[in-house]
């Protein structure tokens, strides 16, 4: 799983066809991953959201982290490895505008 | 909040139509703008940044099925949320007042419907006779075209902080109108009019042989220019002869873009272009503009451009074209307002049809023009003759003074080019 964080959303000097540009790298990038054959699901998450906390269960409204460490979404496919992963994660449109992405493997319940 | 969204369906392989951001940023802030009155522009970008901001967001893993429809769905939303957050604090007008009021206001003026009605009023708005010409420009190309500050001035290589002041003095000029006004209800229509029409011809202008060294063609504002006159036919108001005139010469003019640079982004002598290339399309709606726009009485400026610019494109080659005519339209252009750039585009005229060195004359004759002697094509003209009457060592030391000159590599490169040609032992 890529967890995205930060990135042209954290960004407030963007100017309508620097948006555009950059969205048309992410949805051409998802595209071709999925060209290579590696299916893809990706998420995109909304703000502003809420946290619920503790015993009490707490609820705080968020964003909870500064505005470059703030998940923005995550994608989900198939990898040979994590070096698999992490080079897939390297080719993500996010770093032009500062975004980080965190590479995890989600583990498998079945035996 | 929806917390489960309507993900957007993954529409692979189709892309967004171009420009779709600026066109819509353009929209829904004049849209915007007549419901909130012209004092909260700042709100209405404020809204439709946020509205573009999310869909870059959402859209990262696909397309929705109509990504405009989309837009303007997520600019309704941010606009009434932030007028029922402010209307505590500033004045909105009465038709704002009520939840329900103000729904039915934003849907209604955001409707594609009203589309064409908000841009003119921002276009007619903007071009007050209060406010001098750079800034009608600046504001068309920030509120018309979306342009960013910061994109405005490396198109006219002007900093950002002038670009700023201009929209700054844009914004308080607005601020003193109460709404837009329909242009059906602008009394001084016709003045307005004329600014719209100079402003639209420079803005063409600027992407057709702009100002911008390393990126001196920009077919991109050669498109809003023509997208924006044509927005003028729409109205009753506005529809006029001479806008016809205006859209025909950028058809004309538009046709000949993808030929007037090389694969090396070097510019192309009209006499080399691929005339096979031309856009036949483009051509044909500028002849429909042209024939239309000769119902008026009286001949403007553009409908002498625009039938000088028609007789070249319709023109199978440079011999087989009209030079007589062209040269009569020149004639009465020269009549109305004389200037350099006129004179020296009849004196190629009149080499073409009379022989080169009639041509030769008229040239040598306007070498005492201080803004010829310094604009490159004057020289480039020059040794173009000189190089067809076969006196290659002239012409290859007006190319050179024309290379001095040159203001890009676009520019600098056609002529070195034109001294390789050259014969000379």
């Amino acid at each position: 799983m890529l967890i995205f964080r930060g990135g042209a959303v954290a960004r407030h000097d963007l100017s309508p066809s620097e948006l555009q540009a950059h969205v048309e790298k992410w949805y051409r990038w998802s595209d071709e991953l999925a060209r290579q054959g590696r299916r893809n699901a990706g998420t995109a998450l909304d703000n502003p959201g809420a946290a619920v906390r503790g015993h009490e269960r707490v609820v705080t409204d968020g964003p909870y982290a500064e505005s470059k460490d703030l998940v923005t979404g995550s994608m989900i496919f198939e990898a040979a490895s994590l070096d698999d992963a992490i080079d897939v994660a390297r080719t993500c449109p996010t770093y032009e505008f500062g975004g980080s992405v965190e590479v995890r493997p989600v583990q498998d319940p079945r035996i | 909040m929806t917390l489960v969204d309507e993900r957007p369906a993954a529409v692979s392989s189709t892309e967004l139509v171009e420009d779709l951001f600026r066109k819509e940023y353009a929209h829904l802030v004049s849209a915007l703008t007549r419901v909130v009155g012209p004092s909260n522009v700042p709100l209405a970008e404020d809204v439709v940044n946020d509205a573009l901001v999310s869909a870059m967001h959402a859209w990262r893993f696909g397309l929705p099925q109509d990504p405009k429809a989309w837009i303007i769905r997520a600019a309704h939303n941010r606009a009434i949320d932030i007028i029922r957050r402010e209307q505590r604090h500033r004045s909105f007008l009465p038709e704002l007042a009520t939840t329900t009021a103000l729904t039915g206001t934003i849907e209604a003026a955001l409707a594609p419907a009203a589309e064409s009605v908000s841009q003119l009023a921002m276009m007619f708005a903007v071009c007050d006779p209060g406010l001098n010409r750079e800034t009608h420009m600046t504001l068309i190309l920030r509120w018309l075209c979306g342009l960013s500050p910061k994109e405005i001035g490396q198109a006219f290589l002007v900093d950002t902080q002038t670009i700023d002041r201009r929209l700054h003095r844009g914004r308080g000029r607005l601020r003193q109108l109460g709404r837009l006004p329909d242009v059906d209800d602008l009394p001084d229509i016709g003045a307005r009019r004329d600014s719209v029409l100079r402003s639209l011809y420079l803005l063409f202008n600027e992407g057709y042989h702009g100002s911008n060294p390393d990126d001196p063609v920009r077919p991109f504002l050669c498109e809003d220019a023509l997208r924006l006159t044509e927005l003028l036919l729409d109205a009753k108001a506005t529809a006029h002869p001479d806008v016809h005139a205006l859209a025909a010469l950028f058809c004309f003019d538009a046709a000949r873009l993808s030929t007037r640079l090389d694969e090396h982004g070097v510019f192309v002598p009209l006499v080399d272009q691929d005339r096979s290339r031309w856009d036949r399309a483009r051509i044909e709606r500028g002849l429909m503009h042209l024939a239309r726009s000769a119902t008026g009485d009286h001949m403007s400026r553009w409908h002498l451009e625009a039938g000088i610019a028609c007789e070249h494109v319709i023109a199978p080659s440079i011999q087989k074209t009209d030079w007589d005519r062209i040269i009569g339209f020149y004639q009465v252009l020269a009549q109305q307002s004389w200037s350099p750039i006129v004179a020296l585009n009849r004196a190629l005229a009149v080499a073409e049809r009379d022989g080169i060195d009639a041509g030769r004359r008229e040239l040598i004759a306007l070498a005492g023009e201080p803004k010829l002697s310094r604009y490159p094509f004057y020289w480039a003209a020059r040794a173009d003759l000189e190089r067809r009457a076969d006196c290659h060592t002239a012409a290859r030391e007006y190319y050179e003074q024309a290379i001095v000159l040159a203001r890009s590599p676009a520019e600098r490169v056609s002529f070195e080019r034109r001294i390789e040609s050259l014969e000379i032992s």
